[in-house]
C-alpha cells in the first residue's frame, strides 16, 4: 500500500512534485502555481520568506512587525498572482510589495507615537536576553562585543532617512542591481544612485566612531 | 583625476562597473591621494559590517500563521467566486424569463391581429319592429297642452309632443329609429 503511494507521489521522471518545483526558476513556479498547483506557492513562500522579512526587518526595525507585513506580502501575492504581468521579475514584483508595505509602516508609525514606544520596548525586551542564547560556542566578551556591534550597526542603519535606507538596504543587502531597485522604489536610475552614494556616505560617516 | 571626480565614481569603482581606464585611473588617484583612501577605506569598512549582519530567520509559527491566513484567503476566494456563480445564474434565469415572455407576447399579438385580414362583405339588416300604437290614456288631455295648461310634466312628454300634437292617434312607424 505504501509503495502505491509512493508511486503516486513520484512523477515520471523520478522527482516528486516538489523536487520539480524546486528546479524550476520562479517564473516558471508562478505558472504552475496559476496553472492549479497550490504547492507551487509554498515554493515561492520558501524562496522568499528569510530574505524579505530581513529586508522588512532592516527597513522598520521591528521584528514583530516585520513578519505581520512578510505575511502581508504573500497574502496579497496569493490574491493578486493572476494580475502579475509574467515579462516582468517575480522578485521585483514582490519587492516593489514589500517596499510599500514597509514604507506606509513607517509612515503611520510617525503618525502614531505608541508604535515608537512599542519598538524601544522591544529592543529593551531583546536586551534583557540572556547571552548564552546569542551563541554558546564564543566566550562571552565575544558574545558581548559581537552583539553590540550588531547593534551598532542596526541603530547607524536606522538613522538613514527612509527613502536612502532603502536603496542601501535593496543594494547591500538583497545585492539588487540599481535597475531593479529603481522599479522597486519607483525612482529614476539617477536618484538610485544618488541616494545610494549618499547612504553609503552617511553610513559610514555615523558608524566611524564606533569601529574605529 | 581631482577628488572631485573620484567621489563622482566612487559607487561605480566600489560596485566594480567600472571600465578598465577608468579603473585604472582610481586606482592610481586612490595611491596618491591619502585622504581620498581614507574615505574609500570607512566606506568599505562600513559596508563590510552592514552585509555580516547575521540574518534573521522567520519564527517558529511563522509558516503556520501564513497557511491560516492563506487558507482563510482562499476560502473568500472560492465563496466570492460562488456568490458570482449564483448571481450570474440568477441574472441568466431571469433574462431568459423576459425573453420567453417577449417572444410569447409577440407571438400572441401574431395571432390576435393579423395585419391583412381581409373580409368578406357583410349586408347588415335591421328586422323591422313592430308596429305598435300609440296609446294615450287621455288624448284630450296631451292636447291641451299645447294650451297652456299645464296637467302633466312637460318632460314626460318633450319628444312626443310634437307627434301627438299631429295627430293623437298617429302609429309609430319609425319612431325606433
Amino acid at each position: 500500500m505504501a509503495d502505491i503511494v509512493r508511486k503516486q507521489v513520484v512523477s515520471v521522471e523520478g522527482l516528486t512534485v516538489r523536487e520539480r518545483l524546486q528546479a524550476m526558476d520562479d517564473s516558471a513556479v508562478v505558472t504552475a502555481f496559476l496553472g492549479g498547483e497550490e504547492r507551487a506557492f509554498s515554493e515561492l513562500v520558501t524562496r522568499y520568506q528569510t530574505r524579505l522579512l530581513n529586508f522588512v526587518y532592516r527597513t522598520i526595525g521591528d521584528r514583530e512587525k516585520a513578519e505581520d507585513l512578510v505575511q502581508e506580502v504573500f497574502i496579497r501575492v496569493y490574491r493578486h498572482l493572476h494580475r502579475f504581468d509574467r515579462s516582468k521579475k517575480f522578485s521585483t514584483w514582490v519587492y516593489t510589495i514589500a517596499s510599500n508595505l514597509a514604507k506606509n509602516e513607517l509612515r503611520n508609525r510617525s503618525r502614531n507615537p505608541l508604535v515608537l514606544f512599542q519598538t524601544v520596548q522591544k529592543n529593551f525586551q531583546d536586551e534583557d536576553r540572556p547571552l548564552q542564547f546569542e551563541d554558546t560556542t564564543s566566550r562571552p566578551d565575544d558574545m558581548y562585543r559581537k552583539r553590540h556591534l550588531r547593534e551598532i550597526v542596526e541603530e547607524s542603519v536606522a538613522k538613514l532617512p527612509e527613502h536612502h535606507r532603502n536603496v542601501f538596504i535593496l543594494r547591500e543587502l538583497e545585492g539588487k542591481s540599481y535597475e531593479e531597485i529603481a522599479e522597486i522604489t519607483e525612482c529614476n536610475l539617477g536618484t538610485v544612485k544618488s541616494r545610494l552614494n549618499r547612504a553609503r556616505n552617511s553610513f559610514a560617516e555615523i558608524i566611524a566612531p564606533y569601529v574605529d | 583625476m581631482d577628488c572631485r571626480e573620484f567621489c563622482d565614481q566612487h559607487l561605480a569603482f566600489v560596485d566594480d562597473t567600472l571600465a578598465g581606464i577608468e579603473l585604472v585611473r582610481m586606482q592610481r588617484h586612490l595611491a596618491e591621494c591619502e585622504s581620498c583612501a581614507r574615505q574609500d577605506a570607512k566606506i568599505r569598512r562600513a559596508l563590510l559590517l552592514f552585509k555580516n549582519l547575521p540574518s534573521i530567520e522567520p519564527s517558529a509559527d511563522f509558516s503556520h500563521r501564513l497557511e491560516a491566513r492563506l487558507r482563510e484567503c482562499h476560502d473568500e476566494q472560492l465563496a466570492s467566486a460562488q456568490r458570482n456563480l449564483r448571481f450570474g445564474a440568477f441574472a441568466a434565469t431571469l433574462a431568459s424569463l423576459v425573453m420567453l415572455g417577449y417572444i410569447a407576447t409577440t407571438l400572441y399579438d401574431h395571432a390576435s391581429v393579423p395585419s391583412d385580414l381581409v373580409m368578406a362583405p357583410v349586408v347588415a339588416t335591421v328586422p323591422e319592429a313592430e308596429l305598435t300604437p300609440i296609446t294615450t290614456p287621455a288624448p284630450a288631455i296631451v292636447a291641451s297642452v299645447s294650451a297652456g295648461l299645464t296637467i302633466w310634466p312637460a318632460a314626460l312628454f318633450a319628444e312626443q309632443v310634437p307627434v301627438r300634437f299631429a295627430h293623437s292617434k298617429l302609429e309609430l312607424a319609425n319612431y325606433t329609429r
